[in-house]
């Protein structure tokens, strides 16, 4: 496969933007055009952020069509599923971190979180599926709770349908993380990807 | 290796990632830029940000100047010298450049000179959608609309040598969807340019610098406008301006900038490559008028697509009368495209596909679902950050005005994040009111402090003319960040002084421009490449300009900011209280934050849901009780200021 309509959704703050470089620099590496669209703006924390990337001979423009998205990958559940209502296309898999970041609506009562179990629900008659792990976790037991983009991005490896090899991922991730924590966002990488593997 | 390392490395031919932004930098590194000075402002902010990082390494001056207006003159300043220059900004930054801009056209510059503006269709970081290609038009300078990041950079890299053909500046125009996106882009060469700066007031042209110098202003007027012709010639040349014609199709497309990668998409999707003519338009202003014309004779209909207003379309149909009356010309002006809002590759699909009589079929069943499930997804409403300082700010603010400020106080907003504070991030839909009276609305929600918000500097200057007026049923406030009082409220300060108006001006001082992405300004003692300098004082400023009463605060401190309020609503005169916390966002990344250990005693919670009106994302709210979120919570203690029982604490 040499194309790949990808959406990296997050929360501000968890890594969600700087994840979609990584694939798109591995993209690069492999000799394939790589586009990102991103949207964020203020510096504030905890507003929705989503990234396109699109990965081909040919990446004309930055934003996935709507209903385009072959996977959506989601580092919060709740930007998952609001991105996978409007992107994924039928047969698209919505891989997301089981950890949610509650908005205020929900804090302060005037809205309700979607269960695992709802978004499961919701992503299938849309016609995609889901696949969760909970990376939170996993990045703490790599060592550093910051790392859990890079888990998401080892389970998006494991997933198989990136057009990029796990190789060229972690070139790119050992050369662009924080000098010192390499090792510990290569060991956040496998760990997502054998979550995946397993499953 | 990240950008700082990338957009300085001299390997011509490599590619790499890089934001639209990014490339716009990494072409004036390459035309050997000598000086760069640029305001902050999404989405344009990190065309400054990568040139700073490139700045000490390669030698050139990089600044974060005060605002828009002086950075466009510093570097007009550089360029009259012969040194090559740039200035960047978001679309409202060139509001506040116009006047220079408009006149220094008259004697144009020496020096390469480039003006990098990033537009906002659909208004995502901004407070209006303005076009402002229409701006080089209206200046008579050429713009170049690049459609893709790699055009970005070479566009770049060639509008300096444009600007030193025609001795004019000229536009780079970008837009979010380009500023704010990555795409591959190939290295060139980075030029070294030894030039020395050189001052001649009678260079090629008599008092070359002095509008007024004679033979004066009409006739400067008159060389601006010799300079069309050889902008129109040159841009007939550039590989960004390409027609690809063959055969007679009935349909052709115009398509300047990011409306030509939408366009071409669409193209694909519908199957009709090699079936419609494509005129893909690198310069907005001047057009390619010759290829324009060809295309205009040889088909039936013409399809313009552009991002923002229908500068282009105006032009085709200008240029259709003459060449070709009878072309039907599509676009926004005829309702094919929407006139406001962004575009995107489906909106532009939709409609070529009605212009080449090609039928697409809605998935019904797909929207009932979608549309079902999108039930699901709950709102995420955009807050100030946990912890912020803001917020206690506009406690006091709320609070003071609830004791003094009268039946219908007016709070004048400004720009940055304290505009969070502006609007109820829950109240979405409110009926319109017709009263010819004041009208006092409880304040529901967190966030909906503020009154009027427009512009930086708006608030303090909106807030005399309410005085003035005579309004009296209510305070009279206005607000404003560091940035934004440096920026554009100095005047508006000294003007209050100077007319005698009352009201009370808080400035929220976190030391940062935060909401671009926390770039340095006055208040924060350093320069956008690393030096530390002096820290200017609001409080000193708004002294020297004649402010008599001026308070100080810190907002953590909600008792002693909300005292400083109360004392300057009760003043007889304009009264400054500046409430000053640096940034905590800011604060934590430099490890400079320290937070309190926080305790929730659910028994003690009387509902009173007070703190749930503070508005700090990292408070809950859960059966009936007010509590914590301790993944969020930064321990700045002001919810155990506002909580009345002590449910929620410090832990001394
Ligand atoms: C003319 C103009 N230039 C730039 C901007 C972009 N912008 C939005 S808010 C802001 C300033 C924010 O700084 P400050 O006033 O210190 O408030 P803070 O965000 O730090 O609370 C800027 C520069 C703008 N809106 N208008």
């Amino acid at each position: 496969m040499t194309e790949l309509n990808l959406i990296i959704a997050g929360v501000g703050g968890q890594g969600s933007v700087l994840a979609s470089h990584l694939v798109a620099m591995a993209a690069i590496r492999d000799g394939l055009r790589a586009r990102v669209g991103e949207t964020f703006g203020a510096a504030m924390r905890g507003g929705a952020v989503a990234s396109h990337v699109r990965i081909g001979e040919d990446a004309p423009t930055p934003l996935v069509p709507e209903g385009g998205a072959e996977i959506v990958l989601a580092l919060e559940p709740l930007e998952g599923l609001r991105n996978a209502v409007k992107y994924l296309a039928g047969g698209g898999i919505l891989l997301t971190n089981t950890r949610a970041w509650t908005p205020v609506d929900v804090n302060t009562g005037r809205a309700e979180y979607p269960s695992m179990e709802t978004i499961r629900g919701a992503v299938e008659k849309l016609g995609g599926r889901v696949i969760a792990i909970d990376a939170t976790s996993l990045a703490q037991q790599a060592g550093n709770v910051r790392t859990m983009n890079v888990v998401m991005l080892g389970a998006l490896a494991g997933v198989d349908k990136l057009p990029t090899s796990p190789e060229s991922l972690k070139r790119v991730i050992r050369e662009n993380v924080p000098k010192g924590t390499e090792e510990v966002n290569l060991r956040a990488f496998e760990l997502g990807f054998s979550a995946v593997r397993e499953k | 290796m990240g950008i700082a390392e990338t957009i300085a490395e001299d390997s011509p031919g490599k590619r790499v990632l890089l934001m639209g932004n990014e490339a716009i930098a990494r072409g004036a590194i390459e035309a050997g830029i000598g000086v760069a000075a640029s305001y902050p402002g999404t989405p344009a902010s990190e065309i400054m940000e990568a040139l700073a990082l490139a700045a000490p390494r390669l030698g050139f001056h990089a600044e974060w100047s005060t605002n828009e207006k002086v950075a466009f003159e510093v570097a007009a300043g550089a360029a009259i010298t012969g040194i090559r220059a740039l200035t960047s900004m978001k679309n409202a930054g060139l509001n506040w450049v116009m006047d220079m801009f408009m006149t220094l056209v008259y004697g144009g510059v020496r020096g390469g000179f480039v003006v990098a503006v990033a537009d906002d269709p659909d208004a995502h970081y901004s407070s209006n959608e303005q076009d402002t290609r229409f701006a080089a038009f209206y200046g008579e300078i050429p713009c170049l609309e690049p459609a893709d990041q790699q055009e970005a950079k070479d566009m770049t890299r060639y509008a300096f040598e444009l600007s030193e053909q025609l001795k004019l500046p000229v536009m780079v125009r970008s837009a979010t969807r380009l500023s704010h996106a990555s795409g591959d882009v190939e290295l060139g060469k980075i030029q070294k340019l030894d030039r020395k700066p050189a001052f001649d007031k009678h260079y090629e042209l008599a008092y070359r610098w002095n509008v007024y110098g004679p033979p004066g202003p009409v006739e400067k007027h008159r060389w601006l406008h010799s300079r069309m012709p050889l902008a129109k010639r040159a841009v007939e040349k550039l590989p960004w301006n390409k027609l690809e014609l063959k055969g007679k199709p009935k349909l052709g497309i115009i398509a300047p900038g990011l409306g030509a990668s939408y366009a071409r998409d669409a193209v694909r999707r519908l199957g009709l490559e090699g079936k419609v003519a494509f005129l893909k338009v690198g310069t907005p202003t001047p057009l390619p008028e010759r290829m324009v014309g060809r295309l205009l004779k040889a088909v039936k209909t013409v399809f313009v697509v552009e991002e923002g207003d229908p500068l282009v379309e105006f032009q085709v149909k200008a240029l259709a009368k003459d060449l070709n009356p009878r072309v039907k010309i599509a676009g926004k002006l005829t309702g094919e495209l929407p006139p406001v809002g962004e575009i995107n590759s489906d909106i532009v699909a939709n409609a070529l596909a009605k212009l080449a009589g090609i039928r697409r079929r809605r998935d019904r069943a797909r929207e009932f679902i979608k549309a079902e499930v999108g039930e699901l997804v709950s709102p995420r409403s955009s807050t100030l950050c946990a912890g912020c300082q803001h917020l206690g700010s506009y406690w006091a603010l709320k609070q003071a005005l609830r004791k003094l400020g009268g039946r219908v106080p007016i709070v004048n907003g400004d720009i940055g994040c304290y505009e969070q504070g502006g609007y109820g991030i829950f109240a979405k839909a409110i009926k319109p009111s017709f009263s010819t009276e004041s009208v006092r609305y409880p304040i529901e929600s967190p966030y909906e402090a503020l009154d009027t918000n427009y512009i930086m500097g708006g608030g303090v200057g909106l807030m005399q003319g309410e005085f003035h007026a005579g309004y009296r049923d209510g305070a009279i406030v206005a607000v404003a960040g560091d940035s934004t009082f440096f920026h554009a409220c100095i005047p508006a300060v000294i003007n209050a002084v100077c007319n005698l108006a009352k009201g009370v001006f808080l400035v929220m001082d976190n030391s940062w421009t935060a909401m671009t992405g926390h770039q340095p300004n006055p208040a924060t003692g350093i320069t956008a490449t690393g030096e530390r300098v002096r820290a200017l004082r609001i409080e000193d400023v708004a002294k020297a300009c004649g402010v008599d009463f001026i308070r100080t605060a810190d907002p953590f401190d909600l008792g002693a900011t909300q005292a400083a309020i109360e004392e300057a609503l009760k003043h007889e005169g304009f009264a400054v209280v500046v409430a000053r916390r640096v940034c905590t966002l800011q604060a934590q990344r430099e490890k400079k934050f320290v937070g309190k250990k926080m305790v929730v005693s659910p028994e003690k919670c009387t509902s009173c849901r007070l703190c749930v009106s503070f508005g700090c994302p990292a408070i809950t709210y859960k059966d009936n009780k007010g509590g914590i979120d301790f993944l969020l919570c930064n321990g700045c203690g002001m919810c155990a200021q506002v909580c009345p029982t002590g449910a929620l604490s410090v832990v001394e």
